[in-house]
């Protein structure tokens, strides 16, 4: 039994950044790279089903990107992934999600996995395509936004609860194996700890080429994708204004603006 | 360990790692600095990160302005470590340049010095800066002066002066000036200041605006005629602010228990001088926070606390179980309550004895459970079982209790969690060899603070730190 666990090292800006000089992305001197938030959830899922099980269950974290993003990948080894694999090219740089999902589905072809869990979106971009795309080039059931999961290793369905608008749930039974993207707060996700973090730094990350899943410069980068960043802006500033004065005063205009919502 | 000052920065040079290099860095003398220095700065994704963390010392961030970049130098002024001296080269800089927008935050700094803020008040022509500046309380009694004058009579003015009303350092002569040319807003702010001079408490306490009475009110500089006039206010605000003065008279409280806004009978239960018949008036309220702090005041008799400890919301119960007046006996009798957060009340109880504390280990709750681990009263054989929680709240309550042993807390230095790990480096009951052997942790924070906690020994006892393996 294997679960594959797509992850991404996502960025965080810091409070001042700067636009790099091409418009297209902030300047990477003032971002802060991590393992995406969701992805914990999703190998925190695959975790509790391993430690669970009475079978043998191979959990394995595949990520696209450069070499920084080993760091996030070992992270993910520390928390008890049996193993990590990386794949790039700088051909593949200003892939979209969806050229994203194709590549992630070519390592999958060959992982053969019995389940794959994708976090519901990343932190920095928020497309929430790349778990869905790869459903869609391996033509596999799918479901997104999954706040619940009950499945065990060798079931053929699984049951899951999705995450509706106005705190809905919406129980389904979906034929196995199946891609899931799991949404915050299925369960808590566990620090690593330091003996897992020590064996982390030990163990191997696979490299992976496109040669190496059957893909080649072409079939990736920009020019592959079907949407392309044209340029990077802060936008001007909204009708926000800061409230001045004595305590008092703050106080009493806020009550005017409560009042002048409510119509009174 | 390491036997010297020198022997540390040599040992911090070696691990390359910036902030480490950053913890020891002023120690560091020569071309051992500028080693350090080299490691801070060696990439200006680092520089910027060690320019913006709240943790960075003083003498790190005076090498990070001698690099003269922009993006650091915004990071220097918003930096609440950034010393007196930097700012004011980073004001002189940011005068040279134009840049109001560094000057804003350069007047709005704890650190600015005297002379920066008055040359700010007198010469900035910003009003955004100006007004960060009469917002600091380091802009002394004289930079505030010298920026009223500045700005007075016109509408800048206007919006000046309230911040200054609201500034500690304010000086009485100041806010008197000001009072005559201000609204009702900032007047009532002026009798609000610990300066503002009795005289005029005095001459405004005949004033009708609700705004100034809610002011007066609480004030304890008012007389006790006035306070009696405020009482019978129609303003709820007036009424809470004469509840929460401790000169009010006894006399007045009884029309206060009786009081239709519960803001006001709030205000009376929270003060320590009421009788008993107005504590067991007040213990009947139909108001829950009346009710809660009634019971956890301390002069509450403990036959009211018996009846509080039945009441039927869990939050007054909660209150008589963390009540420093509750009995042991009260306090078995709270350990047994349905509702976990009122156990947990009882967990974290001084008087709290080793067999409530015993009982409440059974407990599944994490609330429970954390305050058992916090109890300095709890034995320390319990306190082993719970260094193995899965709960990282329970496990941060050993670290925090002051009565757990070194071996109690030593299985902790693995604790996957971080911030207990940097928490222990600051543990007064580990030894420094435990201290020291987080030196390689993952986490650059822990490493960061195990070599601050050297260099601060290092700092103080220069002559005196031995080797000890």
């Amino acid at each position: 039994m294997k679960i594959l666990v797509a992850v991404k090292q996502t960025a965080a800006l810091e409070e001042d950044f700067e636009i790099r000089d091409d418009g297209l992305d902030v300047d990477e001197d003032f971002m802060m790279y991590d393992l995406n938030e969701w992805d914990d959830f999703s190998l925190e899922e695959a975790m509790k089903i391993k430690e669970s099980s009475d079978t043998e269950v191979e959990v394995v974290v595949v990520s696209v990107g450069p070499d920084r993003v080993d760091e996030s990948l070992r992270k993910c080894l520390a928390k008890g992934a049996d193993r990590a694999v990386r794949v790039w090219d700088d051909a593949a740089e200003g892939s979209d999600a969806i050229v994203v999902g194709r590549i992630l589905t070519e390592v999958i072809k060959k992982e053969a996995p019995d389940m794959v869990f994708a976090g519901v979106q990343s932190s920095d971009q928020a497309y929430a395509s790349t778990g869905i795309s790869v459903a869609s080039y391996l033509n596999w059931p799918h479901a997104a936004v999954v706040a619940d999961l009950q499945y065990k290793p060798g079931d053929n369905k699984a049951v899951i609860r999705r995450e509706l608008e106005g705190g809905m749930l919406q129980e389904v039974e979906i034929n196995c194996p199946a891609v899931l993207t799991i949404q915050l707060g299925i369960n808590k996700p566990r620090y690593a700890s330091l003996r897992g973090i020590k064996q982390a730094a030990t163990k191997p990350i696979e490299e992976v080429s496109l040669a190496d899943i059957g893909l080649s410069a072409n079939d990736v980068g920009a020019a592959q994708s079907m949407s392309r960043v044209r340029r990077m802006y802060i936008p001007e500033k909204g009708r926000a204004t800061m409230i001045e004065g004595t305590i008092s005063e703050q106080a009493a205009k806020i009550i005017q603006i409560i009042n002048e919502f409510k119509g009174a | 360990m390491f036997g010297s000052a020198d022997a540390l920065v040599q040992l911090a040079i070696k691990t390359m790692d910036p902030y480490v290099a950053a913890a020891v860095h002023g120690l560091a003398t020569g071309v051992a600095k500028l080693e350090l220095e080299a490691l801070i700065c060696g990439t200006r994704r680092t520089a910027l990160a060690i320019a913006r963390w709240e943790h960075t010392p003083a003498s790190v961030l005076t090498a990070l302005a001698g690099v003269h970049d922009d993006a650091i130098e915004l990071r220097l002024d918003k930096n609440p470590g950034t010393s007196s001296s930097v700012l004011s080269s980073l004001y002189e800089e940011a005068n040279s340049k134009g840049k109001a927008g560094l000057t804003k935050l350069i007047a709005q700094h704890l650190n600015s010095g005297t002379e920066v803020l008055k040359s700010i008040a007198l010469n900035s022509k910003d009003a955004e800066c100006l007004l960060a500046l009469s917002k600091n309380s380091a802009a002394n009694a004289k930079v505030l002066a010298v920026l009223s004058a500045r700005v007075s009579g016109s509408d800048l003015g206007v919006a000046i002066h309230k911040n200054i009303a609201q500034n500690a350092s304010a000086s009485a002569e100041l806010l008197v000036r000001m009072f005559d040319q201000s609204d009702v807003y900032t007047q009532a702010a002026i009798l609000g200041h610990a300066n503002c001079p009795a005289w005029l408490i005095a001459k405004s306490v005949a004033r009708e605006e609700v705004l100034m009475m809610r002011v007066l009110a609480k004030n304890r500089r008012v007389s006790k005629e006035s306070l009696q006039r405020y009482a019978a206010c129609e303003d709820a605000g007036v009424r809470a602010g004469v509840a929460s003065n401790a000169l009010t008279p006894v006399a007045i409280f009884r029309h206060l228990i009786k009081d239709q806004s519960e803001l006001v009978r709030r205000e009376l239960a929270s003060r320590i001088d009421l009788s008993e018949e107005h504590i067991d008036a007040l213990s009947r309220d139909d108001d829950v926070w009346v009710r809660q702090r009634i019971a956890r005041s301390p002069t509450t008799p403990l036959e009211v606390l018996y009846r509080l400890a039945v009441d039927e919301v869990a939050d007054v119960r909660r209150a008589v179980a963390r009540n420093t007046m509750s009995t042991v006996h009260l306090l078995n009798m709270l350990a047994e309550d349905k509702s976990a957060w009122v156990r947990s009340g009882v967990a974290y109880q001084a008087n709290a004895s080793q067999r409530i504390l015993s009982k409440l280990a059974d407990d599944k709750d994490v609330d429970v459970l954390s305050g058992v681990a916090n109890n300095p009263n709890t034995p320390q054989s319990i306190l082993k079982v719970l260094v193995s929680a899965s709960e990282a709240d329970v496990r941060r309550g050993v670290i925090l209790n002051k009565s757990a042993t070194r071996n109690t807390l030593l299985p902790l230095l693995e604790d996957p969690y971080y911030l207990h790990r940097m928490l222990l480096v600051h543990n007064p009951n580990l030894q420094a060899q435990d201290k020291w052997s987080l030196r390689e942790d993952p986490d650059f924070q822990v490493r960061f603070s195990v070599y601050r906690w050297a260099a601060n020994i290092c700092l103080k006892m220069p002559d005196t730190f031995l080797v000890t393996k």
